[in-house]
């Protein structure tokens, strides 16, 4: 798929096959097109070129059974900050088409899922930013989704939450089956939950295979230098690398 | 389409837990009420001059209706072209400043449905405003006997007009992520719409100056004053709020291509 924003090309023929419970880390520098990759993959944003099928429905023609197929947590977690907790996820679990009566238990088990049973009752607007992460989290899994589209999970955590949400992350992938897209910066939080890594850098795929591939030899914070800096016009002295020249 | 009803109590909850909506209907009785009480002294000071002058053919004709009910609905109209702007302003600008408009839009809902459910929610303090100004007349019962037909007539045209306001009002918010502006908007069309009887007024009389009044807010809430429910009234608010609602699912399905 291609995405087109006026003359900029935010993504450039993208192209890539999810198996069934893979856990793929979505890396690249900031711009790359990460974000724009996942709002097509989610159907909040139309591709310029190109189609998606997620878990063998199409975007285009099937849109509303993909969407249900999918569970997105954004960079931002869509949160309703005047609703309390719970009654925030039984709105969602509701137009994400849990049936009536599985809605209770369904919150029930994100709530224990996602460590949220203290705040359960409170008002989102009066969370940390950690718990409103989870919160996020449990939305894009209260309804069990084949598919699982994370944008930054990880992203004002502790590092204590770091590795609850990380762990909840491999249980939802190995023990339950699903397919996790995962983008990040934090590239030991891709060797900890991934077994496959794409990298994209200027709208396109730079790297896509399983994490042994990818690194060889190399640790990956090199091969991510290396690949987000090549192809770009003229890189300037420590314009691509992270924390170079402030000027 | 069963998930319309799940999004308009949200949209319902959502605003009945912020002071806001107390402060707009609270702030709206307490006009509503200033309005009403003074139309009622001016009609009883009225009484009393023509009791005095003697005037019994006169005072015959003097009612409830035509001069107390009828012209508050007509001042509770005003105030609802700038109130309604207020309620409906958050409508779709704040789901796109929560972010949980990427929510509604990547989940399994069509954009149909997002519209319906986000409109129904708006009609609910609609509702309660209409229900806030049926108390005034309701309290004549208890002193006089104003026609109970005929202030319902005036209740349900108030809630048409209303409708429409709430339709213009989530128009507006679509367009636009700020509250303000889509307020702004919302109240300007509104008042243009209300006061399009006063360019009818000017334009020679023919098919131009018709249409003009046909398009007005006004000419269709008047004769719901008087007691009269009349169809092509009807028809105006069902053709002006399905109009809205089209261009509205257009809106934010072209917010996806932004």
């Amino acid at each position: 798929m291609s995405r087109r924003f006026g003359d900029l090309v935010a993504v450039r023929d993208v192209s890539f096959r999810i198996e069934r419970g893979e856990v793929v880390g979505f890396l690249g520098p900031n711009g790359a097109g990460k974000t724009t990759t996942m709002r097509i993959l989610t159907g909040f944003l139309p591709a310029s070129e190109g189609s998606v099928k997620i878990a063998g429905h199409s975007l285009d023609s099937e849109g509303i059974a993909a969407r249900r197929a999918i569970g997105y947590l954004p960079e931002t977690p869509p949160l309703y900050p005047e609703m309390r907790v719970d009654g925030y996820l039984r709105y969602v679990a509701a137009i994400q088409d849990v049936p009536r009566r599985e809605r209770s238990a369904r919150v029930e088990r994100v709530l224990s899922g996602c460590g949220l049973r203290e705040v359960r009752h409170r008002v989102i607007r009066t969370l940390s930013k950690g718990f409103r992460q989870r919160v996020g989290l449990a939305q894009a899994i209260v309804h069990e989704p084949k598919v699982l589209v994370l944008d930054e999970p990880t992203s004002g955590l502790d590092p204590v939450q770091v590795r609850e949400i990380r762990n909840l992350i491999r249980t939802l992938a190995e023990e339950e089956g699903r397919t996790v897209i995962l983008s990040t910066h934090v590239l030991p939080e891709v060797e900890a939950v991934c077994r496959r890594v794409l990298l994209i850098a200027d709208g396109s795929i730079r790297v896509d295979g399983s994490l042994e591939e990818v690194r060889g030899a190399d640790t990956l914070e090199a091969v991510f230098l290396r690949e987000a800096v090549r192809g770009e016009a003229s890189p300037g002295p420590g314009e691509a690398g992270e924390g170079g020249d402030f000027a | 389409m069963r998930h319309i009803g799940v999004i308009a109590a949200r949209e319902v909850r959502s605003l009945f837990v912020t002071p806001a909506a107390y402060v707009l209907l609270a702030g709206y009785a307490v006009l509503a009420g200033y309005f009403f009480f003074v139309g009622l002294g001016f009609f009883v000071q009225r009484l009393q001059q023509v009791q005095q002058m003697q005037m019994f053919d006169y005072l015959q004709q003097m009612n409830l209706n035509s001069e107390v009910i009828g012209p508050s609905f007509g001042s509770f109209s005003v105030i609802l072209v700038f109130l309604i702007p207020l309620i409906t302003m958050r409508t779709f600008a704040e789901e796109r400043v929560n972010g949980t408009f990427e929510l509604l839009l990547t989940s399994p809902l069509s954009t149909w449905e997002i519209v319906l459910g986000k409109y129904l929610g708006v009609l609910g303090p609609i509702l309660a405003i209409v229900a806030i100004s049926a108390c005034y007349p309701a309290l004549l019962l208890l002193y006089g006997n104003p026609e109970i037909l005929q202030t319902l007539a005036g209740l349900l045209g108030l809630f048409c007009y209303g409708a429409t306001l709430g339709a213009i009002g989530c128009f507006a918010s679509a367009l636009t992520q700020n509250q303000i502006v889509a307020a702004v908007v919302a109240m300007i069309v509104g008042l243009m719409l209300y006061l399009l009887e006063f360019l009818a007024q000017l334009t020679p009389p023919g098919a131009g100056q018709e249409l003009i009044r046909y398009l007005g807010l006004s000419s269709h809430f008047q004769p719901a004053l008087e007691g009269v429910v009349r169809t092509q009234d009807l028809v105006y608010y069902a053709i002006v709020v399905t109009f809205l609602l089209t261009v509205m699912r257009t809106a934010i399905e072209s917010l996806r291509w932004r």
